[in-house]
């Protein structure tokens, strides 16, 4: 059974990110899966991540921002999680700026299991008291913990 | 207040879901009913029954993607961007009771009004699938013909006449397939398409096919419906479990339930034809004919051409047969009565697609590709059959009164071309002009009065 935690891992996790701005927020997270693995080719993920933010912005409001980017050069479905006390500018559809943003990174061609997995988390993002919750968690654990 | 919804968003990962709970979650604070299906990379999800569309006083599509509003002729109906679902769903909600009533227009509006019978619609899914393939099978097969003679000779002919019996063989998956795709979604492809080949395979023509797919569709839906599994193996469900056991009860069921009493009525139909030696040649081709326009190449129609190649064996050099004769030209009505019918006497009373499968049924009949009259006999199947088996008779008997021959088992029309090879070759065409225009009056006729009737009702 795939877990949210097989999705997003303990290293794709960045309580305090150091970008102010949308793209190097979005660069500094996918470092992280760089660094994993799980995105072989970082530009050419990026390039996808930005083709899809210049249909719209995927800052969707209410401080959070979804970016994402189906690409051949990710290797599994991936979730990283970055927040920003001091918040990112992003351009968001309410104009402000983003605390927390989970950039979202799916191959070509994945299975349901994992898509599922990231639509109940986008779901759950509309919820006010779950976005809450993030802005104060302070370990991995405990994300895990809003998540399931 | 009763809602239902769509979203969709052009990668279908997330907004899809967010739009969907947010609209969720705003119905929830004003006490709304609300039910969203989702149309996202995993296919669509909480789909919306006839039934829930029907209950609901308005409709939110909220989507960056085109969806089919088919489904909602004479709803209220709000359309907006998913984005608007996420930030502002109060706002929908405002709006919506005050949303226009969709209306699907013109030709597309009798379609929807059809619709209402959920097995037509299925049924035309499976159709305007298959079009293409017969379209595409059927004037390869006839350019073979052109290229290579009757026997497709040449490498590059027999290339060609190699891709259109593919092109063709698959339109029986593709017909399954796709009956049983608009039932139960992507889980019923599998199944239809085996059903499909099956029914292909043991000679159960399109109705075998028709009912394969319907079978698949219905066990799938149902399936889905029965199985619950603990939530850690539900991932094995559409992958798995649901194509293994359907595939396996819908082919078992084809091929023992459905496929013995087809198997029998050819084989019981072939001794018929058989102990029937000294019978009148007319009445002879007039019962050919007819067997060969009554199921398209189905179990009868396999059997009346058999019986028609068998007649071709113990000819002597330069001998032709008549048996053989009748049971082509006969062959050869249906798709021109059709295309006669689509394209020329009654134009009005067939979709745009019908009217395109119409004009290659021209070159389909000509070619003595009898397939090309099953999109029409598929989609109307009573007065389509009816109709062209009377005009397929007369054909037939025609054939044997003005003591046609051929020593050939099939190439239509170009058989025509070759000298000598048609015993009477002009009275040849005159039976098959006058099949033709019968079987073509006649099912425009019963259309319209259809129509009428319809229309009456109304």
């Amino acid at each position: 059974m795939t877990e949210i935690r097989d999705v997003l891992k303990t290293a794709f996790i960045n309580f305090d990110l150091s970008a102010t701005e949308k793209k190097a927020a979005i660069s500094e997270l996918a470092g992280t899966f760089v660094a994993e693995g799980v995105v072989t080719n970082e530009s050419v993920y990026l390039e996808a991540v930005m083709k899809r933010e210049a249909e719209s912005t995927t800052g969707i409001g209410f401080g959070v921002a979804i970016p994402h980017g189906k690409s051949s050069a990710v290797t599994e479905p991936s979730l990283a999680f970055g927040r920003s006390q001091a918040g990112i500018q992003y351009d968001s559809m309410d104009g402000q700026s983003v605390h927390l943003m989970f950039l979202i990174a799916v191959p070509e061609t994945s299975n349901d299991e994992h898509l599922r997995i990231l639509s109940k988390l986008s779901r759950k993002l509309m919820h006010e008291d779950v976005r809450q919750k993030l802005m104060i968690v302070g370990n991995v654990e405990e994300i895990y913990q809003i998540f399931e | 207040m009763k809602i239902v919804g769509i979203t969709s968003c052009s990668t279908g990962i997330a907004h899809t879901y967010m739009a969907a709970e947010s609209l969720e979650i705003a119905a929830k604070k004003r006490d709304i009913e609300i039910k969203v299906e989702t149309q996202g990379s995993i296919g669509a999800e909480n789909v919306l029954t006839e039934q829930e569309i029907a209950d609901a006083d308005a409709v939110i599509i909220a989507a960056s993607t085109s969806v089919n509003k088919d489904r909602f002729n004479g709803k209220r109906l709000l359309e907006v961007d998913v984005t608007e679902a996420i930030d502002h769903p109060d706002d929908l909600f405002d709006r919506v009771p005050n949303a226009a009533i969709y209306t699907t227009s013109g030709e597309v509006k009798t379609e929807a009004k059809a619709e209402k019978s959920g097995i037509y619609s299925h049924l035309m899914t499976g159709v305007s699938y298959m079009i293409p393939f017969v379209v595409a099978g059927g004037i390869c097969i006839a350019l073979a013909f052109a290229f290579g003679g009757i026997n497709a000779k040449g490498d590059l002919a027999a290339a060609i006449n190699e891709l259109g019996g593919i092109a063709m063989g698959l339109m029986w998956p593709i017909l399954g397939g796709y009956v049983a795709f608009s039932i139960a979604d992507r889980p019923g492809l599998v199944p239809g398409m085996v059903a499909g080949m099956i029914a292909s395979n043991m000679n159960a023509g399109f109705l075998g096919a028709l009912l394969g797919g319907f079978l698949a569709g219905y066990t799938v839906q149902t399936l889905k419906k029965v199985l619950k599994l603990p939530p850690a193996f539900s991932g094995l469900l559409p992958v798995l479990i649901l194509p293994v056991i359907s595939v396996l009860f819908v082919g078992l069921i084809m091929k023992f339930v459905v496929g013995i009493p087809i198997t029998a009525l050819n084989e019981g139909i072939t001794n018929w034809l058989n102990s029937l030696s000294g019978m009148n040649s007319v009445l002879l081709g007039l019962l050919l004919g007819g067997m060969m326009a009554i199921d398209l190449a189905g179990p009868i129609g396999k059997a009346a051409y058999f019986f028609g190649v068998a007649s071709l064996t113990n000819l002597a050099v330069g001998e032709t047969s008549t048996v053989m004769a009748a049971v082509m030209i006969s062959g050869m009505v249906p798709p021109l009565a059709m295309a006669l019918s689509s394209t020329v006497l009654g134009k009005g009373l067939y979709s745009k697609e019908e009217r395109e499968a119409g004009k290659s049924a021209w070159v389909l009949g000509l070619s003595f590709i009898s397939e090309g009259a099953i999109p029409f006999a598929a989609a109307d199947p009573i007065r389509v059959l009816a109709s062209v088996t009377v005009g397929s008779a007369i054909t037939g008997a025609l054939s044997m009164i003005f003591n046609c021959g051929i020593a050939v088992p099939h190439g239509g029309f170009f058989v025509f071309l070759i000298p000598g090879a048609v015993e009477n070759v002009l009275l040849y065409v005159l039976a098959l002009a006058i099949g033709t225009a019968v079987s073509g009056f006649l099912v425009t006729a019963v259309k319209v009065m259809a129509q009428k009737k319809q229309a009456a009702k109304e």
